[in-house]
């Protein structure tokens, strides 16, 4: 009887691992999109020397650059930062907001900064990305081109901006982090589960769900994320299509259900 | 777009405007209130970061280091080393004594490589310091968490009914943050004027306080310094005032001494007297 019940709750999370990437399949790159259409926006309006988002990671624990903009921008994007470290790293640690107006005046950050992105900034800007749980990552602005100093202003609207980030970030949340969710999900059903339990039960879930992209069934799922760029014209054709093969099926399953 | 701004500092831009309604207590001057106090006999902990003990800005004040260890479902309060993770608390710690140079500074390093569940640690933290008898407590963070709402309730009242000031920097975000909005934490936004004594009380909660945080110098990582702005250095000189009032007025509850800076704050329609010194002699 127990093992009958643990088999059927791991075919349901099973089913929600696949769900939740199917889920993923079909947003395609949608988050990284939103994100690069906040920081573009940031970029303007502070007319900053560059602005980026970086999400937390898990294994290891990181700051990783997703998305940046502006002139000097493009070094950061892939770079990982360690969350203990630095101004992105404490407003992450934190979730204060803050800006620093001199910081090539200090060398160690001069050189950090230099090393890893080619660009040195006269001033920083950094919110935090706060959801329902806590911190999910921070918001930069570099140097902002009419000024020395960031004003509170410009530290409130930063957090507008943040804010929005934010909640581009938990639409698609939920389907990036499958093992985050059936994990916590795990942990608070069964609060007897250890570590390994829980990684086994995750495991489990997961395994098999992402292997072979060539089976049918994810080549049908892409080509449905493919739809997103259809003209009119070319939707109004496909479910024209569509409509005479769900036709043809349900003549198909009649006269099957009729012999 | 602007509707929308969670600015918790915005009373103290336009104070003229938005801080008109304030209670003026009789008798009550800054003279009374901190006058000839430096901060003597007053520990203030500094939730954060751990501080720099030998940075020059913190003239040796920095008394005792500690950080929360997790190692299993415990969590316990262990020695640390002296240093600073990011440089933060050092500049905290140093706003403090540049406005109350006597008072000893605690270090409690709640953030970490190695503290992972953040909010516990905080929790943890602020535990300690108010069971060590802490007169006044620095926070620079809060916490979202909702399993977390009832540990720190119960520390705030905690903190009230001991009788430690948690002075909390406001979370520029539209959505719970705690203990900086719970109602007995001295919950600080910044204003923009470049004088770390002036203060603002404002009179529609939940930031009650403003005190100076754009483009503050303040003491950072490796003994160095730079310029910062965030609500997070205008906490520190509220916590700064209240180590100088209780070392003036040693006992005094955080209701009362909430009183006292409500009724000292530079509020439009009371002007400083002529002459009065803000520092004290």
């Amino acid at each position: 009887m127990a093992n009958q019940q643990t088999e059927a709750a791991l075919a349901a999370l099973v089913a929600a691992a696949r769900r939740s990437a199917i889920g993923r399949r079909l947003q395609g790159d949608i988050e990284t999109r939103l994100l690069q259409s906040i920081v573009d926006a940031t970029v303007r309006l502070f007319d900053a020397e560059a602005a980026s988002i970086a999400l937390f990671e898990l294994d290891p624990d990181r700051l990783e650059f997703r998305v940046a903009a502006g002139e000097q921008g493009a070094g950061a994007v892939g770079l990982t930062v360690p969350p203990t470290q630095g101004i992105a790293g404490f407003v992450y640690s934190t979730g204060q907001a803050l800006s620093l107006s001199d910081v090539a005046n200090d060398p160690r950050f001069n050189r950090d900064a230099a090393e890893q992105t080619g660009y040195v900034p006269r001033s920083i800007a950094a919110a935090p990305l706060l959801d329902e749980q806590g911190t999910v990552g921070v918001l930069q602005v570099l140097d902002k081109r009419g000024s020395p100093t960031f004003s509170l202003r410009d530290m409130e609207l930063l957090a507008v901006f943040a804010a929005q980030a934010t909640v581009a970030i938990g639409a698609t949340r939920v389907q990036r982090d499958t093992e985050r969710l059936l994990r916590t999900v795990l942990a608070r059903v069964g609060p007897d589960l250890d570590e390994s339990q829980l990684d086994e039960l995750v495991a489990a879930a997961t395994t098999n769900l992402d292997v072979d992209d060539e089976a049918p069934f994810w080549r049908l799922v892409d080509q449905v994320a493919r739809l997103r760029s259809l003209t009119d014209r070319e939707t109004a054709l496909l479910t024209d299509i569509l409509d005479v093969v769900a036709a043809h099926a349900e003549r198909a399953r009649r006269s099957r259900a009729g012999r | 777009m602007t509707d929308q701004l969670p600015a918790w500092s915005e009373p103290f831009a336009d104070p003229k405007h938005a801080l008109r309604r304030a209670l003026r207590l009789r008798g009550l001057t800054r003279e009374w209130a901190w006058g000839g106090a430096t901060g003597k006999g007053v520990r203030v902990g500094i939730i954060d970061s751990g501080l720099e003990n030998d940075h020059p800005q913190l003239y040796g004040r920095v008394v005792e280091n500690v950080t929360v260890e997790i190692s299993g479902d415990e969590p316990i309060v262990v020695p640390d080393e002296r240093a600073d993770m990011f440089g933060h608390g050092t500049a905290c710690g140093a706003i403090i004594v540049g406005l109350a140079p006597e008072v000893e500074i605690v270090s409690i390093r709640v953030l970490g490589a190695d503290l992972r569940g953040k909010g516990t640690a905080f929790a943890t933290g602020l535990e300690w310091a108010i069971d060590q008898g802490l007169q006044v407590c620095n926070l620079s963070l809060s916490s979202k968490s909702e399993s977390l709402y009832p540990v720190f309730h119960d520390l705030a009242d905690r903190a009230y009914f001991r009788g430690t000031a948690l002075v909390s920097a406001a979370n520029n975000v539209p959505a719970p943050s705690y203990p900086s909005l719970f109602s007995s934490v001295f919950s600080v936004a910044a204003h923009a004027e470049p004088d770390p004594w002036r203060l603002y009380y404002n009179p529609a909660p939940p930031v009650e306080f403003g005190a100076w945080g754009v483009d503050v110098p303040i003491a950072w990582k490796d003994g160095g310094s730079t310029v910062a702005t965030g609500n997070s250095f205008a906490a520190p000189h509220v916590a700064g005032l209240v180590a100088l009032i209780l070392s003036k007025h040693p006992g005094l509850s955080p209701f009362e001494v909430k009183a006292i800076l409500a009724s000292v704050a530079d509020n439009p329609g009371r002007r400083r007297p002529r002459g009065r010194r803000d520092r004290p002699a």
